[in-house]
């Protein structure tokens, strides 16, 4: 094989990766074009930003973190509080930016923890037969029975409220539906006949985990752990309103929700806008979640 | 050519149907049931069926890609059977398998470069240096461009995926492959060009097959030789011409007769073989198509009839009346 | 067309076009489809995958969405053109006029409902008049006519143990079994024409010849025309009178069988002949270079033309027109008599 040879199949491979990287920026920009996944990018990249530069983003930091003001008490919304300000006159605004770390990265850690968890173990259950797959099934089954947050309470009157343990105790029933699924979609994977030529080539089983069935199942894991912000979001706040997740007087949604509740009707915007933030950006991960996989399929 | 490469001995592979809560099988499902063949080095042995006769799961056992309950395999004069998964291994090379469905053996997401190159270093013997060249000259083999190399499964054919599948199945140089259904999914033309390719590449190499199809048309354009299974069973092995031109099994006669020939000089009459394909997990007690057989007399629906060598030069039957029958002097 | 046929078609198809709308854009699937149906005529519509046989047969029976699929053109039937009927109006005409049954026969039926439920409602639907017939002859109640026709339909298709197959669901029988039922609910309402898209390429062969003697014994019997879609020719040359061979959305060459078989005109339908296996063929098999057309970018003029040994320079220009000869009718550059490139070609 002489040098020239060489050169020229480099030349080959150099236009295919161009053809597919040309092929991929069309269907990103495609993707992008699509008003409701260019908006939902927006609201989420604008919402991480803020929660990750609270300290600069908010307008009252200190009040943010939980300082009371009691001078300026459930003021309406207004040049100097935009958003208004709570019972303890803390400026809802800045509370809201420091609830949004809580919310995204707690929701964050809540995933990505379930997902380490549950889909090894999915991985595991699914491809090697019999006892191990028998067992995480029925464990799994257990635990979602029940709704995720039930159990996260139960958990957390045991182990002690506050955001940790509220993380944590979502952790223990959030795993089981990566597993569940991730095991189903390694059994399909599984029949498929590229897995069997592999064995053919005398691969272990290691082998084609790792290098065939994980590759596969990626793009779902993926969308999964998309789709999964909202609900573990919507449990945080569900915690955080039973007084079970952050505790007073730190900033959590659904911890403002609940201690604006009393004023629903004089002052409803203390209410209302932590729900709405919470509304928002869930919408927001669930159409990107949908549109992204449309992207992926196409 | 008279070597034998492959000699299967009553083998059996059986499939648990029902499990108890403990997990003991309650049925079997017979896939295949006490079955002997021989395949000689340099033949394309074709084995025909209807679905559910087992030929899929016959071609997968003899490759050890599934185990078998009783039996033996040998290939090449060594047994198989007992070999664990390290012991097995400097076999594997040597036999290969193209499968039914091109897109699904193909994994989407390597391109045909790390398919082809995956297979060639499964292969202990390859050769060190360069892969890339290997690869090229197995694409052209295919009659594939080394730009091909680049591509991803979804940018082929069907025809060129299935093209990619042979190549792999080439890659470890292998002295048998197993085809199973590999035209089935593929149109009329395409097919015809594949089958050329097969048929070039087995003279060209000096290849052995075993050609499994349920379409007798296909296995009489590739196979020398063709075995018929029904229910589990090999019912009888003949020289292909022969099978078709005068069979010796009232199924084989059957089959034949209901294939539609694509003349409409020949006009056939669409009178076939009555009844359906049993169940393999209950089969019928005696020989297995006695229920359905035209022919069959007490004997046949008590005593499972032994497969028979006839004078003929290696070829079988299973049938307690061949010789009364003697469909040899039909014609068409 | 054949000469013979002095008969006014059962069914007439004149250039029917199939658009449809998807993510790469507008499709032009089916691309002026032409053909005749005679009256108690099999007729083979052949083609590769691709090539728009099921959608042909969907467009007929206006089976498609309507925001998906787009149909111009004339599917006339007693004088009435098909597409100009809503679906609810076409709906009328489905089993009674005209009937479809599909390739795989267990999925096509109910899984929900015993088989008897499905018949016999489609009994009640189709055969009023029979019910009547049955309950004065035997002065037996409605739902007892309904039962005994229902059951010698059955019956008439090779079915056994009735009884026991109309309380059975669709998944507990064969496919030989479903696709017998399904053709018995098929032709109770007696349709004029019925539409089999590779009814048997999902049963085993021996299996097959019995579908195939079942329909021609049917259409012989009840005057009914089938169509049948098939990519096997060795279906189309022992089963049909007619031969409609299909390609890239048009059909490229109708001949009576023997016609086609003998002397075919179109390059495609020869370039198919020569793949085609045999059990008694002596001769090695050739393939069709090429592949078939991508129909987000078809080709230019004739659809084949890249593929065609013969293409002339007019072929990438012009769409082939349909010429008819006095056996064929072919859409080919080759045969328009107008065309004087096609003399030197032919040769």
């Amino acid at each position: 094989m002489t040098m020239k040879d060489e050169l020229k199949y480099k030349h080959l491979a150099e236009q295919a990766a161009r053809e597919h990287r040309r092929e991929r920026k069309i269907r990103t920009i495609a993707f992008l074009k699509r008003k409701s996944a260019a908006a939902a990018l927006l609201v989420l990249v604008l919402i991480t930003l803020a929660a990750v530069f609270a300290p600069l983003v908010a307008p009252y930091p200190d009040q943010g973190k939980g300082a009371v003001n009691l001078g300026e008490r459930l003021q309406p919304l207004s040049g100097k509080h935009l958003l208004g300000t709570d019972t303890f006159g803390r400026d809802i605004l800045s509370r809201l930016v420091y609830g949004a770390r809580v919310s995204i990265f707690g929701g964050l850690f809540i995933v990505c923890a379930a997902a380490l968890i549950g889909v090894p173990l999915g991985l595991w259950a699914g491809y090697s037969e019999g006892a191990p797959g028998v067992v995480i099934s029925r464990i799994g089954e257990i635990l979602i029975s029940f709704p995720a947050v039930l159990i996260a309470i139960a958990i957390t009157t045991v182990i002690g409220a506050g955001l940790t343990s509220a993380v944590i105790a979502l952790i223990i029933p959030w795993w089981p539906w990566y597993a569940r699924i991730i095991q189903g979609e390694v059994l399909r994977l599984k029949r498929m006949l590229f897995v069997e030529a592999a064995q053919m080539l005398g691969y272990g089983k290691s082998y084609i985990l790792f290098r065939h069935l994980l590759p596969n199942i990626m793009r779902t894991v993926m969308v999964m752990m998309l789709l999964d912000f909202g609900p573990a979001i919507i449990s945080i706040g569900l915690l955080g309103f039973l007084g079970l997740g952050t505790q007073p007087p730190n900033a959590d949604w659904g911890l403002m929700v609940w201690e604006g509740a009393p004023n629903l009707m004089q002052q409803p915007w203390i209410a209302i806008s932590p729900g709405a933030a919470m509304f928002i950006l869930v919408m927001a991960f669930n159409i990107f979640g949908d549109n992204l996989q449309d992207y992926l399929d196409g | 050519m008279g070597e034998v490469l492959i000699r299967t001995q009553s083998l059996r592979t059986w499939f648990p149907k029902r499990k108890s809560l403990l997990g003991k099988p309650g049925a079997w499902l017979k896939a295949v049931d006490d079955v002997s063949l021989t395949i000689y080095r340099g033949e394309c042995l074709g084995l025909a069926g209807e679905s559910g006769c087992g030929k899929s799961t016959l071609g997968r056992t003899i490759l050890q890609l599934v185990k078998p309950r009783s039996g033996s395999v040998r290939f090449d004069g060594t047994a198989l059977r007992n070999l664990d998964f390290r012991q097995l291994q400097p076999f594997r090379p040597r036999m290969q398998m193209v499968f039914q469905d091109p897109r699904s053996s193909l994994n989407p997401k390597m391109t045909m470069l790390k398919i082809l190159a995956e297979a060639i270093r499964a292969n202990p013997d390859h050769d060190g240096d360069s892969i890339l060249d290997q690869a090229v000259e197995l694409a052209d083999m295919v009659d594939l461009r080394p730009e091909h190399l680049f591509r991803y499964p979804h940018e082929f054919s069907g025809g060129q995926q299935q093209r990619i599948c042979i190549a792999r199945a080439l890659a470890t140089c292998p002295d048998f492959i197993v085809f199973d259904e590999s035209t089935s999914a593929l149109d009329v033309s395409v097919q015809a060009q594949i089958l050329n390719l097969i048929k070039r590449l087995k003279q060209r190499l000096g290849l052995t097959y075993l050609f499994i199809s349920h379409d007798l048309n296909v296995l009489a354009q590739v196979c020398e030789r063709i075995a018929v299974m029904y229910a589990g069973q090999i019912v009888e092995i003949q020289e292909s011409g022969r099978l078709f031109s005068s069979p010796g099994h009232p199924y084989t006669r059957g089959l034949r007769d209901a294939v539609p020939i694509a003349d409409p000089e020949a006009k056939q009459t669409f009178v076939s073989i009555k009844g359906e394909v049993p169940s393999l997990v209950d089969p019928p007690a005696g020989c297995r198509f006695h229920p359905r057989c035209d022919f069959a007399d007490r004997l046949c629906a008590t005593r499972v009839p032994e497969l028979q060598r006839l004078e003929r030069h290696r070829s079988w039957i299973r049938c307690h009346r061949y010789r009364q029958l003697n469909f040899n002097q039909e014609r068409r | 067309m054949s000469v013979k046929q002095k008969e006014k078609p059962i069914l007439e198809v004149k250039d029917l076009v199939a658009e449809f709308t998807t993510a790469a854009g507008r499709l032009r699937i089916l691309d002026g489809i032409d053909f005749s149906l005679f009256p108690a005529e099999i007729l083979a519509l052949v083609g590769e995958t691709g090539c728009g046989k099921s959608v042909t047969a969907k467009s007929i029976m206006n089976l498609l969405a309507e925001q998906v699929c787009k149909r111009r053109g004339k599917v006339m039937m007693d004088g009435v053109n098909l597409l100009d009927l809503s679906k609810k109006q076409m709906r009328s005409y489905l089993g009674r006029r005209i009937s479809m049954i599909f390739q795989n026969p267990i999925a096509s039926i109910n899984p929900v409902f015993t088989l008897g439920e499905q018949i016999r409602r489609l009994v009640r639907i189709h055969m009023a008049g029979e019910i009547t017939r049955v309950k004065s002859e035997l002065g037996c109640t409605t739902a007892a006519a309904i039962d005994r026709l229902a059951a010698a339909n059955l019956e008439k298709v090779g079915l056994t143990d009735v009884d026991q197959l109309m309380r059975a669901y669709a998944h507990q029988i064969s496919g030989g079994m479903a696709q017998r039922y399904r053709i018995a609910t098929a032709v109770l309402g007696n349709p004029d024409v019925l539409i089999a898209d590779e009814a048997t390429s999902a049963l085993d062969v021996t299996v097959q010849a019995h579908i195939l003697r079942l329909l021609k014994r049917l259409s012989a019997e009840k005057n009914t025309a089938i169509i049948f879609i098939t990519h096997d020719l060795g279906i189309a040359a022992q089963l049909c009178q007619q031969v409609a061979v299909m390609y890239s959305g048009r059909i490229v060459e109708v001949a009576p069988t023997a016609e086609l078989f003998k002397n075919p005109l179109h390059p495609y339908t020869r370039g198919l002949l020569k793949a085609v296996p045999q059990l008694s063929r002596k001769t090695g098999l050739e393939h069709i270079p090429g592949t078939i057309p991508d129909l987000r970018n078809p080709p230019s003029g004739c659809r084949f033309h890249p593929r065609c040994r013969q293409a002339m320079e007019r072929c990438r220009r012009l769409r082939p027109p349909l010429v008819e000869t006095k056996s064929h009718q072919v859409c080919c550059h080759l045969y328009d008599a107008g065309n004087k490139e096609a003399a030197w070609a032919k040769s």
